[in-house]
Order: C-alpha cells, then structure tokens, then sequence
C-alpha cells in the first residue's frame, strides 16, 4: 500500500469525539501490547519512587538504612531549612517566569522561521536550517565567553533576560528544524483553497497553518518550558545575583565541594520537578486531542 | 535578495565591534595603592556584599553567621550575605570578579589553579596592606600562610598576600571504635601496627578500610602513604615545581605498590572503583567499614549522624599528611568597599568567633586551647595543631595540574582494576601532572 | 509554496529568528574560531598563537579516540530510543488508544516521559543508588532473586562502565521520541487505520504503510536531534563516572568542558568545541540532504 501523504492527511477538527472501536472484542495480542506498555511504564518510574522515599528521611535514617530503606518517619527539617536559605520561592518565580518566556517566544520564533522554510520554501532553505540547527550543535560552553562579553557590553549580565533570549534561540532552533520538516509535508490543497479565497500570508499562517499542526506546537512550548527548566550551565553562568536565581541553581548549593546533603537534595529535587510536571500534565490534555476524523475542506 | 544582504551585512558589522579586544580585562591590581586602611569604617548607609558556600548548619556557617551580625553592630554597616553553590564559584568566579556583579568579600578556594589563577590575573586585591594593618600574620602558622600567598605567576608559597584564612583542613582516619574493641584492637602508632589492624579485620570476613576510588578519597590515601616517605622538600617540589616531581621515585612507588598489594589482600574493595565517595562515608556510617582515611569536612555529619562510638586518629608513623588552610577569604578587586571588607575579616579571626568555630566543631587557625571541651572535638583541633607545628601540611595531591584529580582518579581505577600495572599507572600519572604543569607558571 | 504568491515575500518572517540567530549563535561561534587561534584563560586578552592549538589536538589520541565511545552513545540515544520510540507510540496510539481508553494512553505516555524532567543531577544520584556495587538496587534485586552471580562493580569495570551508561540514557531518552511521535500521528486520518483494519491488515502491516510514512517528518527529526545529542553528550557521563573507570567512558564534549572550565585553558577549549561542531555539523548536514531529497521525491 503507496499512500500519497498530501492526499491523505487530514486537518483534525477540534473538539471531535474518538470514534473508539470497541465492537470487535479486544484480542490477546491486543491485551498483551497493553500489559507491555504499562511494563515499561513501571520501569520508567520505578527509580523516581527511590527519590520519593528519601526525600522525606532524615539524615540519620538515610545514614543507618542506606538509600533503599523505607523511611522510618516524615523528616521535613532538612528541606525547610533549604526553603529558607536560599529563598525557594523567589528561585521558583524565576524559573517559571524564563522557562514560561522560552516556551511562548521559543514557539512563535519556530513558527515564523519555519513558515518560511517549509512552507516559503524560500531559495537556499536548507542551508538555511542548517545555520539554525547550528543553534543545537554548538556546545554551550563555547557560547560561554562571547556571550558573556556581548551581554556585559550591554548591560544584560546578570539578568534573566540573558537567558531568555539565549534559550529562545537554542530551543527555539530546534522548534524551527521540527516545525520547518512539519510544515514541508502540508497538505497543498488546504494552502492553494485559502490563497483562492483571498488570504494572504499572514492570514494563511495563522488561519489555516497553525490550527492544524497545534498538537505540534503543544509539543514544543512542552517541551521548551522543560528543557529551560532543566538547564543548568547557562542559567550558573549569567544569572549571578540570588535573587535572579533558577531553581536548578539552588538546588547546586546543596552540594558542596566535598559533602552534599543527599536527602535534602532528594526533597528539593521533587520541589523543583513538581511544577514540570504540573505543566506537563495540564498540556497533556492538548496533546491529547484524540483522534478525529477530520475531512480536507 | 535584500534582506538576505541586510542581514548579512549587520552580522559582520557587529561581529567586528564586537571581536574588537574587550578591554573589559583585569585592571592592574591594587598593590601599589599602599592607602592606609581605616580599622574602623563607618558603614552606616552602606552594605557588604558576602558570597560564601558552606553550609549553614557547619562551624564556618555558624561562626559566619555571628560574625556578619557583630559586624553590622561594630560598623553600622549592613550585609548583604548570598549563599552560592560551590559549583557556580567554582566555574565562574573568573567571570563573575571580571564584573560589576561580583561581591565585596568572598569564599574561595585556595590552590594554584584557583586563587592563583586569579591572582595572577588580576581579579584579587593585594591584601599585604590589610594584613600589616590589622597583624593577621601573626596569628597564621606559616604552613597555613602558604596557602594565603602567590607569586606573580600564581604560584602559592610566596608573594603577596591575596586570602586570609581562618579555618583549616586535614585528612585522617575515622575509626570505629565499637568493632575495634569487639576484636580486641588497638589503636596503631606505626605503619606496621595499621596493617596489622586490617589483617585483623580482613581474617574476619570484613572489609576494613572504606574507600572510594571514583573521588578524592583513594587519591589521598596514596598521597598519604607517600608522604610516609617523603620529606618536606619533596611536597614543596611537587606542589610549587621548585624541581620535577618523578612518580617513580621511592614515595610514590611505596605508595602505588602499598595501594596494591591492599586491593590484593582485600583491605580495599575492588568495588571502590564505582563508589563516590558518599558512598564510602555511607558504609562508614553503617558499620560496614571499620576504618575510613578521609577529612576534617566529615566531622560535623559523623557527629551528628553516627550512632556507634568512633573516633579518629593521625596516619600512624606520618609526620605530613594531606590538609591545609581552609578556604580563603578574597576581596575581589572590582569590590566597593575594601575597608569595610577588611573589618569583615578581622572579625572572623577574632578570638570569639574563632572560639566559637571550634565550639561548633570546626577547626579555627587561631583559637584559644581552652575553647573547646567537647574531648572529640579537642582531638580534632589538636591532631591539627600538630601537624601545623611540624610543618606537617602537605596539601593535595590533585593540586598541581588543574585536570590532575580527574587523572589522579582514572589512573588509581585502573590500578584498582587491573587494568594497569603499578608502574604503568605510575607513568600515566607522570605524563598527565607533566602535561598540566606544562600550562601553569606561564 | 503557495501558488500566486512570491517566495521573496517569506523571507520577511525569518528576519527575528535571523536576527537573533546571528547575534546569539553565529557571532560567538564565529568568535570561538577565532580564540581557537589564540592562548586565553578568560581575564587578560588573549594572545595569538597560530596554529598550536589545532596541532596540539590533532596529536590528542585521547580526543579522537573518544569518539569511539560516542558509538555507544549514539546506539543508546538514537538507535535504540527512536525503534522503540516508534513501537511504543504505535502501541499507545492505534491499540492502547483506540482499543482500550484514551486516558490509560495519555498517562502511559506521561510516565514514559518522567525521566525527560528530571535533572541529570539527581538523576544521576538515583542511578548511583541503583548501580552501587555493594548495596545497590540492582545487585539486591539480582541476589533476592537468585541470579546472585551476574552482581557487577556496573559504574566501576571497564567492561560494563559504558553499556551502564548506555542503559541510563536510553531509560531517561525513551520518552522524547514517544511524546514526539504520538503528537505527530495524531495528523494521520484514523480512517487509514479503520481502512486497512477492514482490508485484513494486521496491525505490523498498518505500522509500516501508515505510521511510517505519515510521520516520517518527526522520524527525521527525532534521529537527528537525538544523533546530536549523542555526540554532544556530557552530563550523564560527569556525573556518573567523570570519564572513568580508567578512560574507559570519555566522551569527546568532556575534554571541551574539562578545558574550558577545570584547566581554564579557553583557547585550547575553544578548538575543541570548533573540532566538535564541525564533526558534527557535517553528520547534520548529511541528514538534512537526505532528507530534503526524500521528501522531493515524494513530491515528484
């Protein structure tokens, strides 16, 4: 069976019910594919269950029963103390603000590139791409100094917008690449109906591209706002001053040169994976349309 | 294409301006700038900025603590105290100082490569104008002064002063106290004794020395059992390259055979190659492992964490082993206000706060004998005490070249291993401290 | 391209994303090849030196070398995650999402991703507790049940010091190309699926004319991205066994990391990075040809 994409792939409407096939009995196989993939979901998480259990042990639990035992009592001194000392909540703002920054501005700088790659098929396009996904090739401490003298110049260092701007880039470069190979395979017929209608350039992007390929774009501010949450190197290096701090930063005063404080690391760990996975959890319900049977218009 | 050309023509033209030398560079320190120190600042309507990354419930966070607030009483002045991660110092302190963000008075590490490098570059204030005003010199014993110095090169031992220290640091053995007396042990006073003891442990089915081959710990263990044989100028060689060190000399080939010949008999566990050294701390803590060679930085977690009896006792027969100051107090050259930064300083070795250090166990470098009553925490400033009367700091082994402790480490690996024979792990740590040396000292 | 509407009219839409490109990428890229050609430690001014540098790591065994176990790495963050990857979606989507609940679905998928958010940092302490020869989870569990004989020192020989690494990256690379792949089949008209299902087609056979056409976008995507990745990787290696036991898990970005930041030798640091960037800019542009040409091929 050929299939020819253009033909075939749809525009999803929204809010389209999941036409579930629930009359033929679920075979064997079927309910074997099901008790693999919750296998594998256990063994996914498994490990996280081990910085649960210590996250709440005390020191000394932690010391006479070791990282696999069961906590003899809730201990919440540690990660109280750690609140405190390095101001958490300021630490939390920040992180949401630049990792929510980076995934609403990381998006719209995906789009509009790839709009011109993919569906522009501007001349040169893939060298094009190819100086974008630079963006992801070049290791981050080589960006290190440069940048540093660059923002210093201009009065950027040891602000958040530093980082914003530089992840912006460095993820946005790849939304760009995803987006750009997305956009590439659009169906033909949804861009010429619209141009027929009148539309121009912006109003095709925003009225007939974006709608389709918004399961891809959740995609992106996702994973954006993770990938920024996550970062460590850039955010150590340009953001100086304690109040500018993410929470990745605070979390790295736990650990000393030579002595870390394993179970308040664990608390603080599950502190700063907490809203990630909030996040992630709130836009799974848009990366889960579901399916639709869309018609091409 | 236009915009093709627009954007083309932008880039090369920020990109000249900007590959223009940024002369944003070490501004020439300050050490001819003998201004006389005012002892007694007024620091009403100003702040202090202070950066340091110990932890707060350790004797240098609580003795910080109070100074920052006896300061602010002396001088009026308030303090702005960040705590930072060591990790961020770590690899942007030479960033950080380069710029208005960097703090009055800071921690930092003391070593060639740390507040050498710094000074050498320009990023610190010679402080011989603070020490002669305010006589710190007087209260550091002159091992512990060669970490607070640095030539032009950045080379510890000689120079000016760039750090004060005021706590200090040295390895020794934790012992269980517990398992000792259930064997009948002793403690050992000579080397022989000590192997004794592990044979001991060892003929009872029990691994006797906690190890971690994957960080500092076996590092220093080798180091130590070559300072055994070494003599003082053997350390300043190695660490201020006064002469080539040779990694097949008698002290490291003693070292490197003793190492193992231990792993062989089973006194160390081939596993330590997949331990950090937490771990090892771990398995002391759980009575897995009677004897742990490791630093004064464990004390306060072994105090409060620990539930058998224990104890610690010097490298029996050494007259050296590993230790130095503590980490420096640095004003950085950018800072705004010196003065008050010195006052800051004069403050934490002042003999309350220094009492108080050893009070809260830690160990100041100029205490009174009578501070401390705690009998561990009295054995913990004495062993040092006695090493800093025989000159008997010997610092680091990971020291001299700045990728040293990573090779240091992959070398013991895979001397534990088997991979290596003794002499070649010998010659791989021979061609990796030579090739680090060959980058320091210009 | 739209027809009746110019190309040059699109270039418009790439000037922010060109603008910031430059100024945040090309230019310190650019500047890095630059300090390649000189001796700089971060402070005073870097001074030239020609060519050293370049000699200096064409003459590093140890760099090149490194690479090899870049293989490694690239099974387990590409090969590996992007096959099962697939699979996993596939299962999810047309059987766990059509036959059973869609819910079940989305929350499989959500904790296939779990170990995408978690930190490498504490990620790797986690994996410390696993892996510890003596009292680690995984030579526990091996011992409870009776395979006592496969405990390993896994972090700690050479021989199993890398394939543990591996085994990490691919638990904590899974859920990438899972989440990716399944966003992407949601573009696919489940009426295929219901068409080929009423054909007689089983579900391997719907998997291989359906699925991996309709997303070979992301499939590109996703082989490149984690390709680059893979031969980038640092932070799993660092802090798990620093490069260690022995040499036995270098990775090629350690060596750059270790100069920039621990030697403080920028310049040195910097000709690695470039080094780099070239290797791995050249398997990037291979990728990107071919999949430019497949997709021109399809068109025609």
């Amino acid at each position: 069976m050929s299939l020819d994409q253009s033909e075939r792939v749809t525009s999803p409407a929204p809010e389209r019910p999941v036409p579930q096939n629930k009359r033929r009995r679920r075979t064997g196989l079927e309910w074997t594919a099901l008790a693999l993939t919750v296998l594998v979901a256990v063994v996914m998480i498994a490990p996280l269950l081990l910085v649960v259990l210590n996250a709440v042990k005390s020191p000394e639990d932690f010391a006479n029963h070791g990282p696999l035992g069961l906590p003899s009592g809730i201990y919440l001194d540690g990660i109280r103390t750690f609140w405190n000392a390095v101001d958490f909540p300021r630490k939390l703002w920040n992180s949401i603000v630049i990792s929510g920054l980076v995934a609403v501005f990381g998006v719209l700088f995906s789009v509009l590139n790839a709009y011109a790659l993919g569906i522009g098929r501007i001349r040169g396009r893939m060298w094009v791409l190819v100086a974008f996904l630079l963006a992801t090739i070049v290791p981050q401490e080589a960006l290190l100094y440069p940048l540093y003298i660059m923002f210093k110049h201009i009065g950027l260092y040891d602000t958040i917008w530093s980082v914003i701007v530089v992840f912006i880039v460095i993820h946005g470069a790849f939304g760009t690449y995803l987006l750009a190979s997305v956009f590439g395979a659009f169906p033909k017929e949804l861009l010429e109906a619209a141009a027929l209608d009148g539309a121009n350039r912006r109003q095709i992007l925003w009225r007939v591209v974006v709608p389709v390929v918004r399961p891809t774009l959740a995609v992106l501010a996702v994973f954006f706002f993770i990938w920024t949450w996550n970062e460590f190197l850039i955010p150590l290096s340009f953001l100086v001053s304690a109040d500018h701090q993410t929470v990745q930063v605070g979390i790295a005063t736990l650990q000393g040169e030579r002595i870390m404080n394993v179970t308040t690391i664990s608390a603080s760990a599950l502190l700063g994976i907490a809203p990630t996975l909030l996040f992630f959890l709130v836009f799974q319900r848009t990366l889960t349309r579901g399916l639709t049977a869309g018609a091409i218009k | 294409m236009r915009q093709r050309r627009i954007i083309a023509g932008s880039a090369l033209a920020l990109t000249a301006t900007l590959l223009l030398p940024a002369c944003s560079g070490g501004s020439s320190d300050s050490a001819g700038s003998g201004g006389d120190i005012d002892k007694a600042p007024k620091g009403a309507g100003k702040t202090l900025t202070i950066w340091t990354y110990e932890d707060k419930t350790s004797a240098m966070g609580i003795a910080w603590d109070a100074a920052m607030k006896e300061f602010t009483k002396e001088t009026g002045a308030k303090v702005d105290f960040q705590l930072k991660a060591f990790e961020q110092i770590n690899k942007t302190a030479s960033q950080v100082l380069n710029s208005d963000a960097a703090p009055d008075v800071m921690e930092y590490n003391k070593g060639n490569a740390t507040s050498g490098l710094l000074s050498s570059q320009g990023l610190l204030t010679d402080l011989d104008p603070a020490v002669k005003a305010y006589g710190w010199d007087s209260k550091l014993a002159p091992s512990i002064q060669t970490t607070a110095k640095y030539s032009e090169d950045g080379v510890m031992g000689s120079g000016a002063y760039y750090g004060i220290p005021n706590y200090g640091e040295y390895v020794e053995t934790y012992y269980n106290k517990d398992l000792f007396k259930k064997y009948d042990l002793q403690v050992p006073t000579t080397i022989d004794e000590f192997t004794q003891v592990l044979a001991a442990f060892k003929a009872k089915g029990i691994t006797p020395l906690a190890e971690s081959a994957q960080e500092y710990p076996l590092g220093q263990l080798l180091y130590q059992l070559a300072l055994t044989q070494a003599d003082r100028q053997w350390v300043t060689d190695y660490q201020t390259y006064t002469a080539p060190a040779d990694f097949h000399d008698a002290a490291w080939t003693y070292a490197a055979t003793t190492l193992k010949d231990w792993v062989d008999k089973g006194y160390i566990s081939k596993s330590v190659t997949g331990q950090k050294a937490q771990d090892a701390g771990d398995a002391f803590e759980a009575g897995k492992n009677p004897i742990f060679f490791s630093g004064s930085w464990w004390y306060g977690t072994f105090t409060s964490e620990v539930k058998f009896d224990w104890g610690t006792f010097l490298f029996p027969g050494a007259k050296m082993s590993p230790g130095s100051s503590g980490n420096l107090w640095v004003v950085p050259d950018n800072s705004s206000e010196k003065d008050l930064a010195y006052k800051f300083i004069d403050i934490t070795m002042s003999p309350e706060i220094q009492n108080l250090m050893a009070k809260s166990g830690g160990i100041p470098v100029a205490a009174d004998d009578s501070a401390v009553t705690d009998p561990k925490g009295k054995e913990l400033v004495d062993n040092f005490t006695t090493l800093t009367k025989e000159d008997g700091l010997a610092f680091y082994p990971d020291w001299p070249a700045p990728t040293f402790y990573d090779d240091l480490n992959a070398s013991l690996q895979d001397l534990v291993n088997g991979t290596k024979s003794v002499d070649a792990a010998l010659s791989q740590m021979q061609t990796d401290y030579d090739k680090g040396v060959k980058e320091i000292g210009g | 391209m739209i027809k009746g509407q110019g190309r040059a009219g699109y270039w418009l839409y790439l000037i922010p994303g060109a603008a910031l490109l430059v100024t945040i990428i090309v230019v310190p890229l650019g500047w890095n090849v630059y300090l390649s050609f000189t001796k700089y430690r971060g402070i005073k001014p870097p001074t030239w030196i020609g060519l050293d540098n370049w000699k200096e790591l064409f003459h590093d065994g140890e760099f090149w070398a490194s690479f090899q176990h870049s293989i490694a790495m690239v099974v387990a963050m590409v090969i590996v995650p992007t096959v099962v990857g697939l699979v996993l979606a596939s299962l999810l989507f047309d059987v766990v999402g059509r036959r059973f609940n869609g819910k079940i679905a989305g929350l499989l998928r959500a904790l296939f991703y779990l170990p995408q958010i978690l930190p490498i940092a504490i990620a790797a302490i986690l994996v410390g507790w696993i892996l510890r020869p003596d009292d680690g989870a995984l030579n526990d569990l091996l011992s409870k049940v009776g395979l006592g004989s496969l405990q390993h020192n896994w972090l700690g020989s050479p021989g199993t010091a890398l394939v543990s690494i591996a085994a990490v990256l691919v638990w904590v690379q899974i859920g990438y190309p899972v989440v990716v792949f399944m966003s992407a089949l949601q573009r696919i008209d489940p009426q295929l699926y219901e068409a080929a299902e009423l054909d007689g087609a089983n579900w391997y056979q719907r998997f291989r004319a359906i699925t991996l056409s309709g997303i070979r976008p992301e499939i590109f995507v996703v082989v490149l991205t984690c390709t680059v990745a893979a031969l980038k990787v640092f932070g799993p290696v660092y802090a798990l066994t620093r490069g260690g036991p022995g040499d036995s898990t270098v990775v090629p970005s350690y060596y750059s990391y270790s100069e920039f930041f621990t030697a403080q030798r920028v310049g040195y640091g910097a000709t690695i990075a470039t080094a780099l960037t070239v290797v791995v800019l050249v398997v990037a542009i291979f990728f990107v040809r071919a999949q430019f040409r497949l997709a021109a091929q399809e068109e025609s």
